[in-house]
């Protein structure tokens, strides 16, 4: 009887376990789907089902603090109005927690229609091989990505295509406490020095948020190194190179000196923009939301915002900004729906809106347009800085890069090793994973 | 004795009693198997792979690279020496302090109720809210540098509590401590409670005082509790995530990461779905061995 009961119990368990085994299977089905009605042409089945209403979903990290996903809420309903087959469900998620939940959802098949999202998750997600290949997939996209600027949209290009389409861009200027810092540095060299005069017991100098690749490029850059070789086969001379070394070295006096310090470097400093606010810190480099969240959290704040200062190989900062994406679990009929809304997004009238909310517009008409350049009046700063800045290697081990450059520059800037035995390291550990 | 049970009990159940029996546990299974033994088959399977999350990506098999991996990682290992030290610390940390308190309650015949829901509030209050508070409180210009030097001046300069590891990492046992009082404090009381009394009444006629009654009638009848916490809370320190992800995020440089911020990272940040899969069955193992070291202790000083 014991024998029977426990055999019993024994096959249920495995049957449970088989019907778990077949809803994965089932949960990954409309994925080879989509992938066989990708060889289909989209047009044919966009136009049988045009007719059935089409519910879309819209994963995205608009900052609800800046009002942006208000602004995107009546950019849905003007849409919807325009397109009455069509409603967009849009889902905000924190940065981390946007990247994270495509991570989840490339196993499941969980993934929305339309996405948007930092450029650099482009090469990560192709590289799940979840993302469309938006170039060949739909016919006018060479229109409408004509209508944005190319170096932002060269962001969504991985190897010969394009698997997004530029959202909004931006670069980093250099932010300034007008009450501590008194005359502007013109060169880097000048900022540093800046740096460590105003510092005192309740001032530092200067502030970065973090040490990866979007933090330390633009200085290594501008002092005319580089992270990686051109072709991305090596960090060996370039990470751990004279230039890169001597910058790092820059920052770990800096830190010592008490002039220099962050949120990460220091896990009990007041946060970027916090400290910025209550002139705990006099300098920061940083993009256009902090303008939008100083002026929100610290209006009384006295600052000033000028191009990055320049290295002697000029002021080279790091392209950001975001690109719409789209995924392959998706079938026809949403794709179809989720192209026009992302056209509708990167259309002139959404970006003007959105620019006034401090999204900075990639449509070249909304560039020009009077509304957006009233709203963003550091505009003409970023568009400068725009001219000389690059885009970060476009590798999907990039995000592990960064992660080693941060650790090991955190390492070297606390003393707890020296400078070059740190960056050799790093760069070690890079070429191991370029080697993968 | 053993066949007598298993007789009368085969007796006892009839066909149909089995039936019912066996309706009524396949849902409790089920869910088992579905959310228990299922994802750690396939994360223990996951550990000897490169796996692969995209579509249409082959995982390659990689034997125990990955459990290598964890082993010859410095981040790993110091990780694991955090988690230790986090343990080490905070499960005495709370059993003692909640022993203490459940004592002090168990003698009081007022108030006993106030008191329990006091030491007992941090327990419910979320570990979001309470490690932001403490976040505070050890921060360059927080409370406690604040009271140091400003009003007490018993320092001349802010100390950098969160700033280096072991200071961080002090700040974070704290934390756990307090939060851990009022749930060991509970436990305790109740053990204290099923203790007889007239334990203590021939004790006091013999003469003993009350640090003899403390070791030689209290904790001999709470050794089960004892140990019952410290499995438990050793698994929890184990399992700790949400003090450090706020307090200092791994911060600086990976120096307060433990194990399971550690994983968490390499799995959504470097998409290591292999490593991180090793990394946790080897920390299993590791409170596996504690575990049944414990049980053995226990058995041995009862025997």
């Amino acid at each position: 009887m014991k024998k029977t009961i426990f055999w019993t119990i024994i096959i249920i368990f495995i049957l449970s376990l088989t019907l778990i085994g077949t809803g994965c299977k089932e949960e990954a089905a409309p994925a080879e789907e989509a992938t066989e009605e990708e060889a289909a042409p989209v047009e044919e089945e966009a136009a049988e089902e045009a007719i059935e209403p089409v519910m879309i979903q819209f994963w995205h990290n608009y900052d609800a603090g800046a009002g942006q996903i208000d602004v995107l809420d009546q950019l849905i309903a003007q849409f919807e109005e325009a397109n009455p087959d069509i409603t967009v469900n849009q889902v905000y998620l924190e940065w981390q927690a946007l990247k994270n939940n495509v991570v989840a959802g490339a196993t499941t098949g969980m993934l929305p229609d339309a996405f948007r999202g930092d450029i650099g998750f482009v090469p990560q997600f192709q590289s799940l091989d979840v993302l469309v290949e938006m170039d060949t997939a739909f016919p006018d996209y060479a229109e409408a990505a004509s209508a944005v600027l190319e170096a932002p949209n060269s962001t969504a290009k991985a190897g010969e295509h394009y698997y997004g389409i530029a959202s909004n861009t931006n670069t980093k200027i250099l932010y300034y406490n007008e009450e501590l810092v008194t005359t502007v540095p013109a060169t880097l060299d000048e900022m540093w020095t800046t740096a460590e005069e105003v510092s005192s017991e309740n001032v530092i100098g200067f502030c970065e948020a973090w040490l990866g690749g979007w933090n330390l490029c633009q200085y290594i850059w501008s002092y005319g190194g580089d992270i990686l070789a051109p072709d991305y086969s090596t960090a060996t001379d370039y990470i751990n190179g004279s230039v890169a070394v001597s910058v790092i070295q820059r920052f770990a006096d800096l830190y010592a000196a008490g002039a220099f310090s962050g949120p990460t470097i220091d896990p009990g400093a007041p946060p970027d923009t916090d400290g910025m606010g209550t002139g705990n810190y006099a300098m920061t480099i940083d993009g256009p939301w902090k303008a939008k969240d100083l002026s929100t959290k610290y209006p009384d704040l006295q600052y000033g915002a000028v191009q990055m200062p320049a290295g002697p190989a000029g002021s080279i900062g790091v392209l950001g900004g975001e690109d719409f994406m789209m995924f392959k679990t998706s079938d026809a009929a949403h794709q179809d729906a989720a192209w026009k809304f992302i056209k509708f997004m990167t259309g002139k009238d959404a970006q003007v809106e959105m620019a006034k909310v401090g999204q900075m517009p990639v449509n070249k008409e909304a560039l020009v347009d009077d509304e957006v350049l009233e709203a963003m009046p550091l505009l003409s700063i970023f568009a400068d800085a725009l001219q000389t800045c690059k885009a970060r290697p476009v590798t999907p081990k990039w995000s592990d890069m960064e992660n080693i450059i941060n650790t090991k520059a955190t390492e070297a800037i606390l003393g707890q090793k020296p400078v070059q035995t740190a960056m050799d390291e790093a760069a070690d550990e890079i070429n191991a994973l370029i080697q993968q | 004795m053993a066949s007598g049970v298993f007789f009368r009990t085969s007796e006892y159940f009839k066909k149909k009693d089995n039936i019912r029996i066996l309706l009524l546990l396949v849902p409790g299974v089920v869910v088992i198997g579905m959310f228990t033994f299922y994802p750690i088959i396939k994360m223990f399977i996951m550990s000897f792979f490169d796996w692969k999350i995209g579509f249409n990506q082959v995982s390659p098999f990689v034997g125990i690279k990955n459990y290598l991996a964890v082993f010859m990682d410095p981040i790993a290992g110091k990780a694991l020496i955090n988690t230790m030290f986090y343990a080490i610390v905070t499960v005495p940390g709370q059993m003692i302090l909640g022993l203490l308190a459940a004592l002090l309650i168990n003698g009081i015949r007022k108030f006993s109720v106030t008191f329990r829901l006091l030491y007992y509030l941090p327990v419910v209050t979320s570990w979001v809210v309470v490690a932001l508070l403490f976040r505070y409180i050890f921060s360059n210009q927080g409370l406690l540098n604040y009271l140091l030097t400003d009003v007490f001046k018993w320092i001349p300069e802010h100390i950098g509590w969160l700033s280096t590891r072991w200071t961080a990492m002090s700040a974070t046992t704290l934390l756990g401590i307090w939060k851990g009082i009022g749930w060991n404090m509970v436990i305790f009381l109740a053990a204290l409670q099923a203790i007889p009394e007239q334990y203590y009444e021939a004790a006091s006629i013999d003469g003993a005082g009350s640090i003899q009654k403390f070791f030689h009638i209290t904790l001999p009848n709470i050794k089960g509790t004892i140990l019952f916490s410290t499995v438990m809370l050793t698994i929890g320190a184990f399992n700790t995530y949400t003090p450090i992800a706020v307090i200092t995020g791994g911060n600086p440089a990976h120096q307060t990461d433990v194990v399971l911020t550690w994983m968490y990272f390499q799995t959504f940040s470097s998409l290591k779905m292999g490593y991180s899969a090793a990394l946790s069955f080897i920390v299993t193992g590791i409170v596996a061995v504690i575990a049944i070291i414990l049980f053995k202790v226990l058995r041995s000083e009862r025997a």
